[in-house]
């Protein structure tokens, strides 16, 4: 991993981790748990549309890492990790089919998925068919977040990339202007 | 661009699949009927059930805590056909935030403490069976 490349993950590690304390400063919308907006996921789609799964990964990591550290507990890392990477997974596949286009869809179902994994960990953690009553809410609530940080990935790919590229993105081939 | 067609179609895979997806979450939310009579709460923590209430036999409101495993304790309210976290010592404080709860639909949950409370009907005597007996038990 050469300057420049660790250069670039610390410079959108950081990008992530403003916007999440950003996001964690916002009172919950709606009081039920696990509900958010979910906006540092804008970080990984625009990394993983520019640049590589295991950038994205490495960000990713290293931004709930030290998001834990910062913010909360033991169990919160656990949720994080859980939903993060079932997230990055999904929208990895999915982007692949869809070859880039259509980046709201990508985002929409890693949000639904990125759910799908914390109410696992949650069902894990308590132990309680309970739970599973959020599925509904949880998924409902991965459409709107999902379309919402979707679009909002989708413009920054649109006006703020071309603004940027070259100096910023230099691991794509054969995309460097 | 030969590939074009392709991804298009994937899409409007992916699109209906969320739009189903979508309807079947807003059906299952909506179709939801709420019977007033017969509410049981039961409390579950660690996944163990540590206390079954009846709500609808509740003349006064009372309130008591629990405490887990790891320390972390509610407070909750019980009233006439309703049950709540009033006070939590959890970081997130969501589950006081849900507020009184009178029907099964959506369980008051506390992560960090591990707490679960959930309304059943006390005909039905299982959590799965929800749309079946309501006709029965009016008289």
């Amino acid at each position: 991993m050469n300057t420049k490349k660790l250069t670039f993950l610390a410079m959108f590690t950081t990008l992530a981790l403003i916007i999440f304390t950003i996001e964690s400063a916002i009172p919950p919308l709606v009081p039920i748990p696990g509900i958010k907006l979910g906006l540092a996921n804008i970080i990984t789609l625009v990394l993983l549309m520019n640049s590589s799964l295991s950038d994205a990964l490495w960000v990713l990591l290293t931004r709930i890492l030290l998001a834990s550290f910062f913010f909360g507990q033991a169990l919160s890392l656990l949720y994080s990790l859980a939903g993060g990477l079932c997230c990055l997974l999904v929208m990895y596949l999915i982007n692949r089919l869809l070859q880039g286009h259509f980046i709201f869809l990508t985002s929409i179902v890693g949000a639904m998925f990125h759910n799908l994994g914390q109410l696992s960990v949650a069902y894990l953690v308590v132990r309680t068919t309970g739970v599973i009553s959020y599925l509904p809410f949880l998924m409902l609530s991965g459409v709107l977040t999902g379309l919402f940080t979707g679009l909002c990935a989708y413009f920054i790919q649109r006006f703020l990339i071309p603004a940027t590229a070259g100096s910023l993105f230099f691991s794509k081939s054969g995309d460097d202007n | 661009m030969t590939h074009l067609p392709s991804y298009r179609k994937t899409a409007l895979v992916i699109i209906i699949l969320l739009v189903l997806v979508f309807a079947g979450c807003t059906i299952w939310i909506c179709s939801y009927q709420s019977d007033k009579n017969g509410l049981i709460a039961d409390i579950y923590q660690d996944g163990k059930l540590i206390r079954s209430i009846s709500l609808s036999d509740i003349s006064e409101s009372y309130t008591f805590s629990v405490t887990g495993r790891s320390g972390g304790s509610n407070t909750i309210q019980v009233s006439k056909g309703c049950i709540a976290v009033i006070s939590a010592d959890c970081p997130d404080k969501l589950c006081v935030h849900q507020g009184f709860i009178d029907n099964s639909l959506l369980p008051i949950t506390c992560l960090p403490n591990h707490l679960v409370i959930q309304i059943r009907h006390s005909q039905t005597g299982n959590e799965t069976e929800k749309e079946s007996v309501p006709d029965i038990i009016t008289y």
